[in-house]
């Protein structure tokens, strides 16, 4: 910890931080909106802003990767005119948790990969985040310490810690230095305070277990037997296939991409726009055959997805212990527990082997 | 919000002209198409492109011609919804766009040196074209070459010239065969399975490319394997949705493949242990 | 290209979606830039006695008179599409198929029910063949035109496979079940970007079950909210009782 790289401010001073960097960028912050329901929203003023929030509905993956997003342009009026765009502006996300800034190293990860979506990389450049460290668990449904996504380690421009009267501000990019400089309200950290956010991570490890009775490293293996496990077909009963888990995932990257004319028929866009391999006609091909007909191997690829697949091909966990999944889910389909049945089915296989 | 052209975008398209159709049959059509600014299709077979018609969407189709063409390239598509019958009513002159090619085509530079059976189900000819198209082109550098051809009926028969001229050709053994007859054919009758068993191929030194429906896999890889192919010398196309033909859209994910961009063609040693493949 | 000729015609129904259809505003000038309506009973009083470009029909089939007219409909028209649930997929009137149709036949029309032979409600595409569906109740403009546009297009246009949930996720809602009310989004089809919950009403179904629906699945996330099991069936059958014809 480079002490030079901190600056604290006071808990009183908060609100002045968000109104001055209201005056010169468009902020989106976590906001309440009923039901134990939060959504990140463009804010006005500092009272908007929820400092204790769970994960919101949707993640900030929204502003990275639309839910519908143009493509293309197109005119056919005299000849295919044909103009790929991208739509973006300045940002600045306030008050992003750990898991979702691992999420967003996810699609980094993929969307970075070749060929580069050129669109995305031009959004997040404009996109500054500002992190918020929990202190303690969301809720029950949580298992972001399992995937090692609790403790801020990149993927920011600022991350703000609350150490009680005050917030540490950890200063990651050159981006992040600007906004400390333009709203001039953050005063040098000392070596008290580093002492205190010491304090506060060492306090964190007693908080955050492990929430799921494995090691991450010994997920590959456990995948690699659970392919036919009985899990999954218990799923297949309980799974409505309405896609949500799949929506609100903040590693969920799949879409489709449609055409859209205006009533000329001669003026139009392409765009993307989310898809969910839990839904129908995901996987369906011509003479009505479906690849992933059954509810439980939907269900089982998304786990997949998450937790094998990805891993082989990007070296990362595609998922960020955010609980999200669990929480939307009407069929009470728990992400937690459905890794701790098939560790359980797969130890029960392991022992069996040995007696 | 900005907004702003991309022009090194993934998604933009080239745009392409229709130099000439020719009907085959009374659901597919063979487009011969150049790039309006002549650059050429550097492509292998068996790979896909992108096409896309402004306002209706876009589809991936192989490539069916051969890689050697510098002239043009062609596509066979079939008419079965949205944008295939869409592109069946355009004219020669209209233009299209096109991007790719994508994907892992045949792998030649393996096959080389050895014999290939090329097995190919109705529309499944249109990539194997291409690779029959080459080998023909590069005949020195193959070995024996066995081609078997199945459709449902005659009518359904795609490129009748070329098969003709095939079905003469010394340097080449030919079957085809149809599930049904009608009074004209004087072929086989039968699924094409039923030609395996009596072709004369020295199973390790041979590659089998099959392209089909895919129920029609499951049928030809067991009579392969019991021919004694090697099952990596068993190589398949895949046909899955694909919106993006890039490994991003998880639409044509097969577990931990991208049929888009690890396939479309799979050696069956890569998939056999694979659910939801076949 | 002269502009295609566009009738709309109403069976059993409200009329709901033809007045949807007749109010929709900014875009009426732009639509009726496109097409010509030559038959419109909610705003015009001219008939036409050629041939339709394009038929829209709204209601469901409940009588022979109607097979009849339906059938000629169709005869006269190139493209022939159902608008609104009624037509789609016999709404709210398939709930007479629960009764016996002497039953019903005896409450709407009294001792004189023989006078007015009655028979099973169906959806338009169990008479006659269907090009386009517009589901809903009222139909949801936006994709109203959409079919529109795909029509003139020559392409068709596929009613979404998936259920509502998946528009009302994007639409980043505060969902129903949280707010301890019970919504019909999970087994209920897509296409009408989830607009009642938007404007904070439940989704009671009125596009019809998706394809596919975990009914069962569902049953038991009632159970789980204690909700009673019939509130479910009820809601069902509001709207997708002539579901049934379909399959015999
Ligand atoms: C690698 C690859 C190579 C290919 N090569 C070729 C080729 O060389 N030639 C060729 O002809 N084809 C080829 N195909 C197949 C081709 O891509 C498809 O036929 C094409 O995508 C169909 O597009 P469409 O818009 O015409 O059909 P769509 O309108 O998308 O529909 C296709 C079929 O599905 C049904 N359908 C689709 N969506 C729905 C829905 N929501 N509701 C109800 N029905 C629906 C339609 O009725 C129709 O029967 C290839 C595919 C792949 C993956
Ligand atoms: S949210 Fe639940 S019910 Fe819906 S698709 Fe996901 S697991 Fe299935
Ligand atoms: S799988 Fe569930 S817990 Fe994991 S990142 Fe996605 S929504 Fe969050
Ligand atoms: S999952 Fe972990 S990091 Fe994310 S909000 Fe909950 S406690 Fe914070
Ligand atoms: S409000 Fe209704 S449609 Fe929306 S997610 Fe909840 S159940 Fe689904
Ligand atoms: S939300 Fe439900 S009730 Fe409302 S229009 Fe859509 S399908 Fe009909
Ligand atoms: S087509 Fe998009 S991932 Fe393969």
């Amino acid at each position: 910890m480079k002490i030079e790289q901190y600056r604290i401010i006071e808990k009183s001073k908060f609100d002045d931080f968000i109104n001055s960097l209201i005056t010169f960028s468009k902020v989106v912050a976590p906001v309440y909106k009923g039901f134990k329901n939060y959504i990140f929203q463009e804010i006005k003023s500092a009272e908007q802003v929820s400092l204790k929030y769970i994960p919101t509905i949707i993640p900030p993956k929204k502003y990275f990767m639309p839910q519908r997003e143009t493509i293309l342009q197109f005119d056919v009026n005299n000849e295919l005119k044909v103009e790929p765009i991208v739509e973006y502006e300045n940002l600045v996300l306030f008050g992003v948790h750990t898991c979702d800034i691992a999420g967003i190293k996810c699609l980094n990860m993929v969307l970075s990969d070749k060929p580069k979506d050129t669109a995305y990389l031009i959004r997040k450049k404009h996109i500054t985040i500002i992190g918020l460290e929990c202190n303690d668990y969301c809720d029950e449904y949580a298992s972001c310490s399992f995937v090692g996504a609790h403790i801020p380690t990149t993927g920011y421009d600022l991350m703000f810690t609350d150490l009680g009267d005050y917030f540490i501000v950890h200063i990651h990019s050159s981006k992040g230095t600007d906004i400390i400089e333009k709203t001039g309200i953050f005063k040098p950290a000392k070596d008290n305070n580093i002492e205190e956010l010491r304090n506060l991570r060492a306090q964190k490890l007693k908080i955050f277990n492990n929430e799921v009775p494995t090691e991450r490293r010994y997920l590959p293996d456990l995948f690699d037997r659970s392919f036919n496990a009985s899990v999954w077909k218990e799923l297949e009963q309980k799974c409505l296939s309405c896609g949500n888990c799949t929506a609100v995932c903040p590693t969920c990257y799949c879409f489709d991409i449609k055409d859209d004319v205006d009533l000329t028929l001669k003026v139009g866009e392409r765009y993307r726009i989310w898809f969910s391999c839990q839904l129908d006609p995901f996987a369906k091909v011509a003479g009505g055959i479906d690849f992933r007909k059954e509810r439980s191997a939907r269900q089982r690829h998304r786990f997949y997805r998450k937790f094998r697949y990805h891993i082989d091909r990007y070296g990362m966990v595609f998922c960020t212990g955010c609980g999200r999944c669990s929480r939307t889910c009407m069929a009470k389909i728990n992400l937690k527990e459905v890794l701790t049945s098939l560790i359980k089915e797969s130890e029960a296989k392991i022992w069996r082997k040995w007696l | 919000m900005a907004k702003v052209v991309i022009k090194d975008s993934p998604y933009n398209v080239k745009r392409a002209k229709i130099l000439d159709i020719k009907s085959l049959t009374e659901k597919e059509k063979l487009f011969k198409i150049v790039f309006e600014d002549r650059s050429w299709l550097d492509f292998e077979p068996g790979q896909f492109i992108m096409v896309s018609l402004a306002g209706i969407g876009e589809i991936p189709i192989s490539v069916c011609s051969s890689p050697l063409n510098r002239h043009y390239f062609e596509i066979c598509v079939r008419a079965v919804g949205k944008v295939t019958n869409s592109l069946h009513r355009l004219n020669v002159g209209d233009i299209i766009g096109v991007r790719g090619p994508y994907g892992n085509g045949f792998p030649i530079k393996m096959i080389e040196g050895h014999d290939l059976l090329i097995i190919a189900g109705g529309l499944g000819l249109a990539p194997l074209r291409s690779l029959i198209l080459y080998a023909i082109d590069n005949r020195r550098d193959f070995g024996e070459i066995h081609m078997l051809l199945g459709c449902k009926t005659p009518k359904e028969l795609l490129f009748v010239d070329e098969i003709e001229e095939w079905g003469r050709r010394m340097d080449l053994h030919f079957a085809c065969t149809v599930d049904r007859a009608d009074p004209d054919w004087k072929g086989n009758v039968g699924l094409i399975t039923s030609l395996i068993p009596g072709v004369d191929i020295d199973p390790l030194r041979t590659y089998a490319a099959v392209v089909g429906p895919p129920i029609m896999y499951k049928f030809v890889i067991k009579e392969l394997l019991a021919k004694g192919l090697p099952v990596d010398q068993i190589l398949l196309s895949f046909e899955r949705h694909m919106k993006c033909g890039m490994g991003k859209c998880g639409r044509c994910q097969i577990q931990n493949l991208y049929c888009c961009k690890d396939g479309p063609v799979f050696t069956f040693k890569e998939i056999m242990d694979m659910a939801e493949a076949l | 290209m002269s502009k295609p000729k566009v009738a709309f015609f109403d069976f059993a129904c409200c009329e709901g979606c033809q007045l949807q259809v007749a109010n929709i505003g900014e875009l009426l000038i732009d639509v009726l830039d496109i097409i010509q309506v030559v038959e419109f009973r909610e705003v015009m009083s001219e008939k036409w006695d050629g041939e339709f470009d394009v038929a829209f029909v709204e209601g469901s089939i409940t009588d022979e008179h109607a097979v009849k007219r339906i059938k000629k409909i169709r005869e006269r028209s190139k493209i022939l599409v159902a608008l609104g649930s009624c037509a789609t997929i016999g709404g709210v009137n398939g709930m007479k198929n629960s009764f016996q149709l002497e039953e019903v036949g005896r409450y709407v029309y009294g001792e004189f029910y023989k006078f007015f032979p009655t028979i099973h409600t169906k959806a338009v595409h169990q008479v006659v063949k269907v090009d386009y569906f517009i589901n809903g109740c009222p139909i949801y403009i936006p994709e109203f035109v959409t079919v529109l546009k795909s029509i003139l297009q020559g392409i068709p246009y596929y009613v979404p496979e998936y259920p509502v949930c998946v528009e009302c996720k994007l639409n980043e809602n505060v969902c129903m079940y949280d707010r301890g009310l019970t919504c019909m989004g999970p087994v209920t089809k897509a296409g009408c970007n989830s607009w009642c919950i938007n404007n904070g009403n439940i989704c009671y179904g009125c596009r019809g079950l998706t394809i596919n629906p975990n009914i069962e699945g569902f049953k038991e996330v009632l159970k789980n909210y204690k909700i009673p099991e019939d509130f479910l069936m009820k809601k069902i059958d509001m709207y997708n009782k002539c579901k049934e014809l379909d399959k015999q």
